[in-house]
């Protein structure tokens, strides 16, 4: 029977963080993920992330944004007309501030959004297989891996410099 | 580069938590006395509504008072802590980083207080819905294309964005908070943290979040002053109808919230003895961007003499001779020298690098813009086309008492949060002692 294991590895300094997941690389085991107290491009560029797709949110929400303010604008004018010298009701440019100003607004709500539905927030069950330390001083890289491995898992860590430490079973299957 | 080389990431966050430690006597004292002057402020504000808007010192035909006046002040002061936080995050000023959440913060409280002014200066506040636009019995809808129109959705943009890009920088520093808390504190902080752990994933999408916030946010501040600015620019007033009005706002609201953001931190520096990570390196860059914007402002005072004399328009040149050597003379010249004369005191090493001058010139620079905004608002309509139609004003007691509650609400959410929240960037911090610059740098 095997058993999916998650086990942490606890180092204190970036660099030795991102050396260990690299040399991970040579290994079986999968990175589950890593925490970091802070954002790294050295991780990152281990890891080998993409870039985010944040920002097609962003864009979308920039452009609904600039579309809806100037629609705002455009129909309050036309439901009350005011006609000064016989100028254009729809007036372009003081319209494109409040298109502008919506454009900003609601880019920044798709961002929140795209940032919320990506990074997976609120995430409150991540808690539970979690170390405290890894928002203060330590970087933990979670490897998964069956039961048989978990020795070499830990000991890997360990002569890495690391400290190690083994989640609770996950769903058990044959 | 690394503004504090000793300093690890247990001594940030030591540092900084420890200002979250049960606060003594003396705080709650401090939060008592700014409690009453908010109340005081409220009771103004009840006794005007109860009274008429006419318990204020407006007249005609200066009808915009000092509420104009603060409105104005806290939109600028509003400004520097966008500029701290996304401005020079663009430019990777590894610097800005121990003072960025500060300057959020001010940002977030200073646009919140600008925002009671329009409420209190309407009177009747209770039918402020009459300014939303949606279909209604009245048949009435706002006019979008008048500048107060503008400034309505712009402040209300501005808010919005500023509260969510405060609140998103904020979230790793109160998984942090979390992680180091117990029992009732522990279960707000998880809940507000929204179980941030810091996973690469999470980091990935935050780092790019939070720069779209900042290219966002640069923008955004930039029009937000340009908008308040034609509030005053789109009328044909003398000494108003001016197309450096928009340059000349930022520029000012800058420089005041810089200053600003002197007053704020070089007490929090000594209170909460951060003195290693908000250094006299960090507060030298600051006074040196006051300089810079010292002399944009002297520049836009000078400018405007300049294009009054070169229109040789009656009207406009005896507005700002009037200026300088009428009724409101002195406090044209507070301005004239609290802003960009004092500043330049700065270019001193000495000076720039001294706590007490420092202190005493942010507050300077904060009277002298607080002035500004007077000698602007007042002046323009006090002294118009008409030789029959001028007017003089002084705000009354009522004004003033609101004024202060104002004061006493803005330094009260201060005093709050610098005891509840973390008030350094503990992430932005320790990314500084390792790259020098902002998020994932």
């Amino acid at each position: 029977m095997a058993t999916d294991r998650r086990v942490m590895g606890l180092f204190p300094d970036e660099k030795q963080t991102a050396e260990v997941i690299e040399a991970m690389s040579a290994y079986p085991w999968q990175i589950d993920r890593v925490h970091s107290p802070l954002p790294s491009h050295r991780i990152s560029t281990a890891l080998k992330l993409k870039k985010s797709p944040v920002g097609w949110f962003t864009l979308a929400g920039g452009i609904l944004g600039f579309f809806t303010g100037f629609a705002l604008a455009a129909y309050t004018a036309l439901v009350w007309k005011l006609i000064v010298w016989g100028k254009p009701i729809i007036a372009w440019i003081p319209f494109v501030i409040v298109g502008f100003e919506f454009t900003i607004l609601f880019s920044v709500f798709g961002n929140v959004l795209g940032l919320l539905i990506f990074g997976g927030l609120p995430d409150y069950k991540g808690l539970e297989e979690y170390d405290p330390r890894c928002s203060g001083e330590h970087f933990g890289i979670v490897a998964t891996c069956t039961e048989g491995e978990q020795d070499q898992v830990i000991e890997f860590f360990r002569n890495k410099g690391g400290e190690a430490r083994v989640f609770e079973e996950l769903a058990a299957d044959s | 580069m690394s503004e504090s080389p000793q300093l690890t990431y247990t001594e940030i966050d030591r540092t900084v938590l420890d200002t979250l430690s049960p606060p003594s006597g003396g705080y709650w004292l401090i939060v008592m006395v700014l409690i009453l002057g908010v109340l005081a402020g409220v009771a103004c504000w009840v006794y005007q509504i109860f009274i008429g808007i006419g318990a204020g010192g407006q007249n005609i035909p200066v009808a915009w008072g000092t509420y104009l006046i603060n409105f104005v002040f806290w939109v600028g002061i509003a400004h520097s802590g966008t500029l701290i936080s996304a401005i020079l995050y663009l430019f990777r000023a590894g610097w800005r980083n121990p003072i960025a959440r500060a300057a959020e913060t001010m940002t977030v409280f200073a646009v919140s207080i600008a925002g009671l002014f329009p409420f209190i200066h309407l009177g009747r506040v209770w039918v402020v819905y009459y300014m939303l636009p949606y279909p209604n019995q009245r048949y009435l809808w706002p006019n979008f294309q008048s500048p107060l129109v503008f400034d309505m959705v712009a402040i209300s943009t501005y808010l919005t964005v500023s509260t969510l890009f405060w609140y998103t920088g904020m979230l790793p520093d109160l998984a942090v908070v979390r992680d180091r808390a117990t029992g009732f504190r522990r279960k707000v902080f998880t809940v507000i943290s929204l179980g941030w752990t810091g996973k690469h994933e999470q980091w990935r999408h935050y780092t790019r979040g939070y720069l779209f916030f900042a290219a966002l946010a640069t923008p955004l501040v930039i029009s937000v002053h340009s908008v308040v600015s034609w509030d005053f620019a789109l009328g044909i007033v003398p000494g108003w109808h001016s197309t450096i009005f928009a340059p000349y706002f930022v520029a000012g609201a800058i420089h005041s919230g810089l200053a600003m953001v002197l007053t704020l931190l070089i007490p929090l520096r000594k209170l909460f003895h951060y003195e290693r990570i908000v250094t006299m390196r960090i507060l030298e860059a600051v006074a040196k961007t006051i300089i810079f914007t010292g002399l944009i402002v002297g520049y836009a005072y000078t400018v405007e003499y300049f294009l009054a004399w070169y229109s040789h328009n009656g009207v406009e040149m005896d507005a700002f001779r009037w200026r300088a050597l009428g009724d409101y003379s002195l406090e044209f010249w507070i301005m004239v020298v609290c802003n960009s004369i004092i500043p330049l005191l700065f270019f001193f090493k000495k000076i720039r690098t001294s706590i007490p001058w420092l202190f005493g010139i942010s507050i300077l620079i904060n009277i002298g813009m607080w002035y500004e905004r007077f000698v602007i608002i007042i002046g323009g309509v006090a002294h118009g086309f008409i030789p029959h139609a001028w007017g003089l004003y002084w705000p009354s007691g009522i004004e003033w008492g609101i004024m202060i509650g104002s004061f006493s609400l803005f330094f009260l959410f201060f005093v709050l949060f610098v005891k509840h929240l973390p008030s350094i960037s503990m992430t932005e911090m320790k990314e500084t002692l390792d790259h020098g610059g902002g998020h994932g740098n």
